[in-house]
């Protein structure tokens, strides 16, 4: 049963879905420590997260169903661990570090995963500027080495593409290993990621850890932490510049809202646990740049009940360097990516960020579509023809813009049937600038949907 | 209070005279509704199946220092503070029995129309395991509803979860029932869960399908109102967990649980009555993975099963945004929204073909499927939108480019329409739908 280096510390006492708790008959128990019980020959494994004098609480990493009052409950000797060498790459793991892709390291490595803490005079704060090749992305939230990029939206909205294309954009342009942490999302996705990665042979410089979402709360929780260390371990000991894909950060908060709940914390608003602001903090401040290397992360956001003033969404969007926001409104006009360009921003947009024709025009551009939504409402009582010539041009070159900001993926191609595209930011612009002046005011605004940079739309409306 | 513990002590005491386990027994001491404290069971385990005599029988749900809390999922007569709890020593579990193809049954084995017990009946668990993400394969194999609006524009692939959303009376349950009945000759089981309905409405939905023959590869699972609310709970867990037995085999299963907003609102109900702190709109934290637990369990098997999940969700007032509905719609793999203004126009299937999606797409279409699906689809989206915009506007007016457009979009709605139980194959889709490709820009 047991194994000779863990310690008999004390026996269950209670025991509910997430909360077992342990009296114990030693004081070597601290938060976080690990522990064990079998049923038979299953270990079913614990992480204290409570201690009040000689009781434990703690969570059960896995199903709990057949635990009995009075088990004798063992001291581990590490608590969660994960690998920490160069072999983490093309492999993938599961929340708790063990690997699930049938393969195997030999002299394993491991480091605990709560570890890690940064200092301020360790964080680097400079980088260069990081073009995604999106669109509606470069232009209205520009990204740069070592940013934290939030992709918010509702259930539905294309979080996941959007994470996809970047991986698919951003990773294989650059070529600097990576992380991917799938955090309670889809089992499918998460495995036709890993294939697709395969198939292109690309995955010998991706480590991927998933917790998904038909896992137990636990696992949902510690894949973030997981995810991270792998990503520290990129940085601090390679020095490189490490990408870090996570899909999706409030999956994390969901699943300590769930265990906080069960531990018996008083929850705050809407349910979500008591620590939700250092828990937040707890993973969002590992996430940052040294001068050894880089982390540029992006990560997806989930908005509860379509409520982008929900809390767990706020708090953390206020570690976020730049966001996306992707709404409904637009997807349901079959607009993808469904960019919000209201709630879309990123630090870097500045004239001293980005430069001054660039900032000048997303301002301009965001004052067109501002002006179109109010005309909209206008056109639906009136019609078109009662808008002044100066209000008609705004109509319909912000109608040319919205479509414009569409742009066919390369991973959505079996959707759209077109081939995906990479735009420069320099015909980005040249482009803005030529719709808000008007040089296009002839050609039918169907043939800016699902383009790249405008030179084809030319061809296509000659054709 | 002193009389009952000295009650229990001599019970007890009782029991240990005359040989009996005392661990394995324990008294009832609290009553509420279908939750009960019991002291003693001090052997009982996590999830064990318990019996209270023959009135009742449950699971253990919590362990406590004093006490242990079992949820009554049967109930034959009214249980009262006293009565005697014995423990099986073995997980709760379900019965499952290979003629339950035609029948309509519940999570103990028993036939509903004659109230008597499958002969043959095997165990099976009552909580299926969730499978590793590694064991899962791409989707790509079609599962035809014999609905164009859905074939060949939302199409889904054999190991999909599609979601049906809308309002009531839109013809959600229409969409499970025609899915269902298209499977003929398909090779695919088919599961149908009804949770919560009445009586009258199961047995209609038994009467359509056995009337189309559907019956010859159906299971019925069905949990009423007046069952315990745990049975409705653990209802469509026990329907998946036999999916998961047919998909290990090799089989292809299509589960429709009819419906998740009767699930999410008995979820609550029993996690409020035990007492465990509430979350959002007072349902129970964990109600994102209660469901997304359930629903992961659709996949493509790689060694070759697979498990299609339709939900059916409920909306009050077309509001797609509340939270158990966002949370659906998060987990599966694509939603197909019912509009009840199409539904009143006589548009019907009434699909809200701007709100629904499928995230596989042409993944899980034919060739041909997909690249007429594709064209159609933009083409139809874009005469929504544009038709809501110029709702006012003079159609002689408009450009020849817009009018064509206009023209050509109400025309394709038309087509979209199917009387219920009318399937197309997908050539007849592709016949009914041909000229549009040719109009693709």
């Amino acid at each position: 049963m047991s194994n000779v280096n863990e310690k008999k510390i004390g026996k269950i006492i209670s025991i509910s879905n997430l909360n077992v708790q342990m009296l114990l008959d030693h004081s070597e128990v601290s938060l976080r420590s690990g522990l064990c019980t079998y049923i038979g020959d299953r270990r079913v494994s614990f992480e204290v997260a409570q201690i009040a004098g000689g009781i434990a609480k703690a969570i059960p990493l896995t199903s709990v169903n057949g635990l009995k009052k009075g088990m004798d409950v063992y001291l581990l000797p590490k608590g969660i661990e994960i690998e920490y060498s160069d072999n983490i790459l093309g492999k993938v793991f599961n929340s708790y570090g063990q690997l699930i892709d049938g393969q195997t390291i030999e002299s394993p490595s491991t480091r605990n995963i709560y570890d890690k803490n940064l200092t301020l005079s360790e964080i680097d704060i400079n980088g260069a500027v990081l073009w995604t090749g999106i669109k509606a992305l470069d232009f209205f939230a520009p990204m740069q080495k070592g940013y934290k990029m939030g992709m918010l939206g509702g259930a539905g909205v294309g979080k996941t593409v959007l994470i996809k294309e970047l991986i698919n954009n951003v990773y294989r342009g650059w070529g600097s290993n990576s992380v991917f942490a799938g955090i309670g999302e889809r089992s499918r996705e998460g495995k036709e990621l890993y294939d697709e990665m395969m198939e292109s042979g690309l995955m010998d410089k991706l480590a991927v850890v998933f917790g998904q979402m038909g896992e137990s709360s636990m696992a949902r929780s510690r894949a973030a932490y997981s995810g991270l260390t792998l990503a520290e371990y990129l940085r601090d000991e390679r020095n490189q510049d490490v990408l870090l894909f996570i899909d999706n950060i409030y999956r994390f908060v969901q699943a300590n809202a769930e265990i906080s709940a069960e531990i018996g914390n008083m929850p705050i608003e809407s349910g979500y646990s008591t620590t939700l602001l250092s828990d937040v903090s707890e993973i969002e401040e590992r996430i940052n740049s040294t001068d050894n290397g880089s982390i540029t992360s992006f990560q997806a956001v989930f908005i509860p009940a379509d409520d982008i003033t929900d809390m767990a969404v706020n708090t953390i969007m206020s570690h976020l360097d730049g966001q996306v926001v992707l709404s409904r409104k637009v997807a349901e006009k079959g607009i993808y990516p469904a960019v919000d360009v209201f709630n879309t921003t990123s630090k870097l947009l500045t004239v001293e960020g980005v430069g001054e024709r660039h900032f000048r025009l997303a301002e301009r551009a965001v004052a067109a579509l501002a002006r179109y939504q109010e005309l909209e409402e206008v056109v639906a009582v009136l019609g078109i023809d009662e808008l002044s010539e100066e209000d008609t041009n705004i109509f319909y070159r912000a109608r040319k813009l919205r479509n414009y900001f569409s742009q066919p993926f390369f991973v959505s191609e079996q959707f759209t049937g077109i081939p995906g595209v990479f735009v420069k930011i320099e015909d980005v612009l040249d482009d803005v600038e030529a719709i808000l002046t008007g040089e296009y005011d002839s050609v039918d605004e169907s043939h800016f949907l699902f383009v790249g940079k405008i030179p084809e739309i030319k061809q296509t409306a000659i054709y | 209070m002193s009389d009952k513990i000295q009650d229990v002590i001599s019970s007890k005491i009782d029991a240990i005279k005359s040989g009996q386990n005392v661990y394995a027994v324990g008294k009832v001491v609290r009553v509420s509704n279908y939750i009960l404290e019991v002291a003693g069971l001090e052997d009982g385990f996590y999830f064990e199946r318990v019996y209270i005599g023959d009135k009742a029988e449950g699971y253990i749900t919590h362990i406590g220092k004093s006490s242990v809390t079992i949820e009554l999922v049967k109930r034959v007569a009214a249980v009262f503070v006293g009565d005697e709890v014995t423990s099986s020593g073995k997980l709760f579990s379900a019965m499952v029995s290979t003629d339950f193809v035609g029948h309509i049954v519940d999570i103990f084995g028993e036939d509903k129309f004659t109230g008597n017990k499958f002969k043959d009946l095997v165990e099976i668990p009552a909580v299926p395991t969730n499978i590793p993400i590694m064991d899962r394969t791409t989707v790509n194999r079609p599962l035809y509803t014999g609905i164009s609006g859905i074939d060949l524009m939302y199409p889904i692939g054999r190991g999909q979860r599609q979601l049906i959303l809308g309002d009531k009376k839109t013809g959600k349950t229409q969409m499970g029932l025609d899915a269902i009945a298209n499977q003929r000759g398909q090779d695919v089981v088919c599961i149908y869960v009804a949770l919560g309905k009445t009586k009258k409405t199961v047995k209609e939905v038994y009467n359509e399908l056995l009337n189309r023959g559907a019956m010859e590869y159906t299971i019925i699972y069905a949990a009423f109102q007046e069952d315990c609310a745990p049975m409705m709970y653990i209802t469509p867990q026990v329907a998946l967990s036999l999916a998961t037995q047919f998909m290990a085999r090799g089989s292809d299963v299509l589960v429709v649980i009819d419906d998740l907003t009767q699930h999410a609102n008995v979820y609550r109900e029993i996690s409020l009555l035990a007492g465990k702190v509430p979350g959002r709109d007072a349902f129970p934290p964990d109600i994102f993975f209660a469901h997304a637990s359930m629903l992961e369990l659709g996949c493509q098997h790689k060694d070759g099963g697979s498990i299609t999940i339709l939900p059916i969700v409920e909306t009050r007032g077309g509001d797609i945004t509340d939270y158990v509905v966002t949370n659906i719609i998060s987990i599966t793999d694509g939603q197909i929204v019912t509009s009840t203004k199409f539904f009143e126009k006589g548009q019907k299937p009434a699909i809200n073909f701007g709100l629904s999606v499928s995230r596989l797409g042409g993944q899980v279409q034919i060739p041909s499927m997909k690249k007429l699906g594709t064209s159609v689809r933009r083409e139809l989206l874009s005469y929504l939108e544009t038709k809501e915009i110029f709702e006012l506007a003079n159609i002689d007016e408009m450009s020849v480019e817009m009018r064509t457009k206009l023209l050509m979009g109400k025309e394709m709605l038309e087509r979209m329409k199917q009387y219920r139980f009318s399937p197309l194959d997908p050539d007849g889709m592709v016949e009914r739908f041909k000229e549009f490709a040719e109009n693709e820009i």
